[in-house]
């Protein structure tokens, strides 16, 4: 045997703990006596601790992965029904939330004759006062019946969302996603899609998703055909939306009514537009095919009025987000000159119904 | 609070000795919290699994010397390891520098400080084995295929005569050695070329 294997032999001992005290003695001295070994010695005993080291924490890690495999596993077999009546409940706070927004508004009226500041707070203090209610409300959820060939979860939330880029990004509002346990978006194909949420603001009520499939892209040209509005149109500019109320894409079309929304919101659209419950976070365009704002929420005394976020909210936002150098936004509305079906065709395959399971 | 303290030394212990159900209890007493948080710092779900898991990885390699000792518990240690791998992993995007652990106005901010030595040596020590497994491969057969069933598959001295056909133990032993001297030396040649 090569002194180089007695040196292996030895720091395997050492460090097993299987040398007796004269044979450490031993060993310690030689350490102390010959520079050489003792560099060898270290090298080699630092060799056999990262290979034992390597491979435990390989091991470990094999564990974790494998936990978490279990706990996925777990968490998809758990049956997910929404009871009857917490089905009702929701109805109930649904009709509360009616009332209570017709009497805050009632109340802003009958102060409009304090002073400025005074006016300012009290809005400011409706508007947060209000927020559970724009929630539960006003906006437009819509709660869906159970049908065949979804994924394997009941009772979900329904909302219309569309393409940031081709390869998966998706804006839609935040209030369809919130307290979402998991999101799935279903393309014009009729193609089901696991997504997840990248960011989202919950004042602007905007949410940024992601198709979580590598390879997915929404159209094989790969060229989104509208642009994004950098500033607010003006008033009483034509505008028309595509969202999934039902099943099937519906078109409808209005106009800006107020370059501000609810209560005055400067990041919103008041629209003439009608609106049903599953188009929350549907893209408005103009007449050029420019996307000014993607519609929030309705109110729910009149028909027609529709509050949309403006597309300089959302792109204020997604500058300051992590992944916004990795969304590639279209650049120019390739939708000019089309005639207004032309400019649906081309828009349909870039929407989506975003499914929501709580 | 004496039980308690006992209970968190002995998730310590198994956690040290690559024992998967208490490995499987404190993954589930702490995956929630650290995916939520991460969630609601624009991670996905998997982000959030992702960073879960290396902080788990750090308190195993932590554990492994007897002498550590953990200034709070357990679930505690992992969420601060997981929010300052994550704040990292933002800078590293270099997307938000406002979003750095040292000046996020976060409650915890200074505690992330704390860590950064944690994560710090475990990056080291992730090169540390990359360059491992880059000599590992480079060694050629059968010294890897030897090396690997004895550190990686646990198998005996006497199992591993019998799998490579060497007449005894001792003889596989030797040469055992052998592929490590050639390991040893592809291993500080790299570090050398570096």
């Amino acid at each position: 045997m090569t002194t180089e294997n007695n040196t292996w032999k030895l720091a395997e001992a050492y460090l097993n703990k299987s040398l007796n005290a004269q044979e450490v003695e031993n060993l310690e001295q030689l350490i102390a006596d010959n520079k050489n070994f003792a560099q060898e010695f270290q090298e080699v005993s630092n060799m056999l601790l990262s290979l034992k080291n390597n491979a435990a924490q390989k091991q470990f890690q094999q564990n974790l992965s494998n936990i978490k495999t279990q706990i996925k596993e777990e968490e998809q077999d758990a049956p997910r029904k929404i009871s009857l009546r917490l089905h009702y409940l929701r109805t109930a706070a649904v009709a509360a939330g009616v009332a209570l927004l017709a009497s805050l508004g009632t109340n802003l009226w009958n102060n409009k004759t304090e002073s400025n500041t005074s006016k300012y707070s009290e809005l400011r203090k409706v508007r947060t006062e209000i927020e559970g209610i724009k929630q539960s409300q006003s906006r437009i959820i819509k709660v869906l019946d159970n049908k065949a060939n979804k994924p394997p979860i009941e009772n979900k939330y329904s909302g219309t969302g569309f393409a940031l880029s081709n390869d998966g990004y998706i804006v839609t509002n935040y209030h369809v996603t919130e307290g979402a346990d998991s999101l799935y978006i279903q393309t014009r194909d009729g193609n089901y899609y696991k997504a997840s949420t990248v960011s989202f603001d919950a004042n602007a009520d905007i949410a940024i998703l992601k198709v979580e499939s590598k390879k997915f892209k929404f159209s094989k040209q790969g060229t989104i055909p509208y642009s994004f509005a950098p500033s607010k149109s003006g008033l009483g500019e034509r505008i028309f939306t595509l969202g999934y109320p039902q099943d099937e894409i519906v078109y409808s079309e209005g106009y800006i009514s107020s370059r501000n929304g609810y209560l005055g919101d400067s990041m919103q659209y008041r629209l003439e537009l009608p609106a049903e419950p599953g188009q929350s976070g549907a893209p408005v365009i103009d007449a050029n095919g420019t996307v000014i704002g993607i519609v929030t929420g309705k109110e729910s005394k009149s028909v027609g009025t529709t509050y949309a976020v403006s597309s300089n909210t959302m792109l204020r936002m997604l500058k300051n987000i992590p992944q916004s150098n990795s969304i590639n936004l279209p650049k120019t509305s390739k939708l000019g000159k089309m005639s207004r079906s032309q400019q649906i065709e081309k828009i349909q395959d870039f929407t989506c119904v975003v499914n929501v399971y709580k | 609070m004496q039980l308690s303290l006992l209970k968190e030394h002995q998730l310590l212990e198994g956690i040290a000795n690559n024992d998967r159900k208490i490995t499987e209890q404190v993954y589930r007493d702490n995956y929630k919290q650290v995916q939520s948080w991460v969630r609601s710092r624009g991670g996905s779900a998997d982000d959030g699994d992702d960073v879960f898991q290396e902080a788990m990885t750090i308190l195993f390699q932590k554990s492994q010397n007897e002498e550590f000792r953990l200034s709070c518990k357990i679930g505690t240690y992992l969420v601060a390891v997981a929010k300052y791998i994550w704040y990292k992993k933002l800078q590293l995007q270099n997307r938000r520098p406002d979003f750095l652990p040292f000046d996020s106005g976060e409650e915890d901010a200074n505690d992330n400080r704390a860590y950064e030595d944690d994560v710090k040596v475990q990056e080291e020590r992730e090169v540390h084995f990359e360059h491992l497994n880059a000599a590992m491969e480079e060694l050629g057969e059968p010294c890897r295929s030897l090396l690997k069933a004895f550190y990686n598959e646990n198998k005996s001295m006497q199992d591993i005569a019998g799998l490579f056909g060497y007449t005894n133990p001792d003889n596989a032993k030797t040469q055992k050695y052998k592929c490590l001297t050639r390991l040893k030396k592809l291993f500080y040649a790299a570090q050398v070329n570096k």
